[in-house]
C-alpha cells in the first residue's frame, strides 16, 4: 500500500477544473495507475481526499495498492518546472506497526448519510446528515466497527452552569468542519437522455483517536469509511499527536 | 482622560453630512454630528442648547461590519395643505456595525455614560427611523486614549459575518479619528456640530484621519496541523 501527497497549484485553471468537479478529480487520480485497467473490476479501491488548508495550500491525498505516477497531474495542476512533484510513502510498514492503545490525530472527509422513510409503506431513501451533531453521531456510531475510539478530553467536562447534562459532543476531541454540498452532472448528455445530477454532502472530521482493533483500523484506512468514495470521501489519515 | 465606547448596530443606519434637498445621502461611517446628537439627546438637551462641551470631545469610529448601501424612494404630502412634497431619495447602510468612541474629561464622560444607560430621548442611528438593534453602551474606559480603545474593543460584527471571515484569524478594520494638529493632509468632513437649532443648524469642517486596527476573529477556524506523510518516511 502507498500513501501519496500532491500539492495542487491553485493558480492554474487545470487545478480549478479538478477542484470543481469530483468526477474529473477521480479520473485524474485513477489515471496515475498505469497497471489499473478499466476492465479490472476486482482491483482494490483507490481512495483520495482533498485537504483545503488555506486558499493556496490545497493537498490531494491518495491511498492505493500500487505506486502512482502523477506526471500528468504535475503538468495539469502542479509546478512542472520546479521539479517538485508528489511524495509517496510506503504505507504497509506503518499500518503493520499500529497497535491497540496507540493515540493518533486523524482526519477524514466523509459522506455521512442515513436511510429514512418519510411515509409508511414507502421504501427507505438515503438522506444526508446536514447538521454537525448528526454528522458527529454518524462517526461515533461507526468508530467501534472501524477499529478506533474517538478520544475523550482529558479533564472530564463538567456540565456548564445552568445546564443539566453536559453537551455530550464537548467531551470528545472531535471537530466537524468544512461541510460542503457538491452538485454536478454525471455521464454524457446524449440525444435523448439528460445527464444525471449527483448531490453529495461531505463533512471533514478532525480529532484524536485511540486504536482499539488494529486489524479493523487497517481495513478502515485502506478501504475507506462510508459512501461516495469515488467523489473524494472515505479516506482517513493518521498523523502524530504533537 | 477617559473614553466612552458606543456600539452602533442596526438593520438600517443613515449618517448624512453633506446631504441637501431631495437627495439625502449617507457617509460610510457614523458622523461626529450624529453621535454627538445622540449623546446630547440622551442627556435631554434641547435642540437649541449649547453643545460646545460635547463638540470639543475627541471622536473616532471603527467600521466593524461595513454593511450594504440601500436606496429608498420616498414620497410625502404636506400634513395640512396636502400638497405633494418633492420626491426624495434616501440612502441607508443596511446591516452595518460600528464602534464609536468619544474621549474627554472624566466627569463629562461619566455623565455621558450615565445618560446613555438611562437616556432622556431614545438614541437612533443617524435618522429617527433607524433604531439600534443592540444596546448602545459599550462601557467607559478610564485613563485611556481614543486610538487605544478602538484597538481594544473586541470585534462587534454579527456572528454570521465573523463566520464568513473565518479564514482570517485577525481582521483589519478601518478607523476614522479626529485629526490632530500634527496630521498632514487629513480628509475633511462638514460634521462638527456648532448648533442643532432646527431654525439654523450649523456645522464646521472637521479633519479626519483614516487608519487601520487589527482585532481577533473569535470565529476563526483553526485547523490542526495534519501531516500523515512524515511518519511513513516518504521518498
Amino acid at each position: 500500500m502507498y500513501l501519496t501527497r500532491f500539492r495542487l497549484n491553485t493558480a492554474r485553471s487545470g487545478t480549478r477544473k479538478l477542484l470543481s468537479s469530483p468526477q474529473a478529480m477521480h479520473a485524474a487520480v485513477l489515471a496515475g495507475f498505469p497497471d489499473l485497467l478499466p476492465s479490472d473490476s476486482d482491483a482494490p479501491r483507490v481512495l483520495w481526499r482533498v485537504d483545503r488548508v488555506s486558499a493556496a495550500e490545497v493537498f490531494l491525498y491518495v491511498v492505493s495498492s500500487g505506486r502512482p505516477d502523477y506526471t500528468h497531474l504535475v503538468e495539469q495542476a502542479g509546478w512542472p518546472a520546479a521539479g517538485t512533484g508528489w511524495q509517496t510513502g510506503e504505507y504497509a510498514p506503518f499500518l503493520e506497526k499500529l497497535a491497540a492503545g496507540d493515540v493518533w490525530r486523524f482526519r477524514l472527509t466523509a459522506n455521512p448519510v442515513h436511510s429514512v422513510r418519510t411515509k409508511d409503506g414507502q421504501e427507505t431513501k438515503v438522506t444526508a446528515h446536514v447538521t454537525w451533531r448528526h454528522q458527529a453521531d454518524w462517526l461515533l456510531q461507526r468508530q467501534e466497527a472501524a477499529g478506533f475510539r474517538v478520544a475523550r478530553k482529558p479533564d472530564g467536562e463538567e456540565a456548564p452552569e445552568g445546564q443539566e447534562t453536559p453537551d455530550r459532543y464537548a467531551q470528545y476531541e472531535l471537530m466537524v468542519h468544512d461541510q460542503r454540498r457538491l452538485e454536478f452532472s454525471k455521464g454524457k448528455r446524449n440525444g435523448s437522455g439528460k445527464a444525471t445530477r449527483v448531490r453529495v454532502n461531505t463533512a471533514t472530521f478532525d480529532g484524536r483517536l485511540e486504536v482499539t482493533d488494529p486489524e479493523a483500523l487497517r481495513r478502515t484506512l485502506t478501504a475507506g469509511l462510508g459512501r461516495a468514495k469515488a467523489y473524494g470521501c472515505g479516506l482517513m489519515t493518521l498523523a502524530p499527536v504533537e | 482622560m477617559s473614553v466612552l465606547a458606543l456600539l452602533l448596530a442596526g438593520p438600517l443606519q443613515s449618517w448624512g453630512s453633506a446631504a441637501r434637498f431631495a437627495r439625502r445621502t449617507t457617509e460610510n461611517a457614523p458622523t461626529k454630528s450624529g453621535v454627538i446628537g445622540l449623546l446630547a439627546a440622551a442627556q435631554g438637551r434641547d435642540r437649541a442648547d449649547d453643545l460646545s462641551d460635547l463638540a470639543a470631545l475627541r471622536f473616532g469610529v471603527r467600521v466593524d461590519q461595513r454593511g450594504t448601501r440601500l436606496r429608498d424612494y420616498q414620497t410625502a404630502h404636506h400634513q395640512v395643505t396636502e400638497v405633494s412634497m418633492p420626491v426624495s431619495e434616501r440612502f441607508y447602510l443596511a446591516d452595518a456595525v460600528f464602534v464609536a468612541a468619544v474621549a474627554g474629561d472624566d466627569p463629562l464622560i461619566g455623565e455621558l455614560h450615565r445618560a446613555v444607560r438611562k437616556p432622556v430621548y431614545l438614541p437612533y442611528l443617524g435618522r429617527r427611523s433607524c433604531p439600534p438593534a443592540r444596546p448602545v453602551d459599550l462601557g467607559e474606559y478610564g485613563e485611556s486614549d481614543l486610538e487605544e480603545v478602538l484597538e481594544r474593543v473586541p470585534w462587534q460584527a454579527a456572528g454570521w459575518h465573523q463566520r464568513r471571515r473565518r479564514q482570517e484569524p485577525v481582521v483589519t478594520l478601518e478607523t476614522f479619528v479626529d485629526a490632530t494638529s500634527g496630521d498632514t493632509s487629513p480628509d475633511s468632513l462638514r460634521d462638527a456640530p456648532l448648533s442643532f437649532d432646527p431654525l439654523h443648524r450649523r456645522y464646521a469642517l472637521r479633519g479626519v484621519r483614516t487608519g487601520r486596527v487589527q482585532v481577533n476573529n473569535p470565529m476563526a477556524r483553526q485547523l490542526p496541523d495534519h501531516d500523515p506523510i512524515s511518519p511513513l518516511g516518504g521518498d
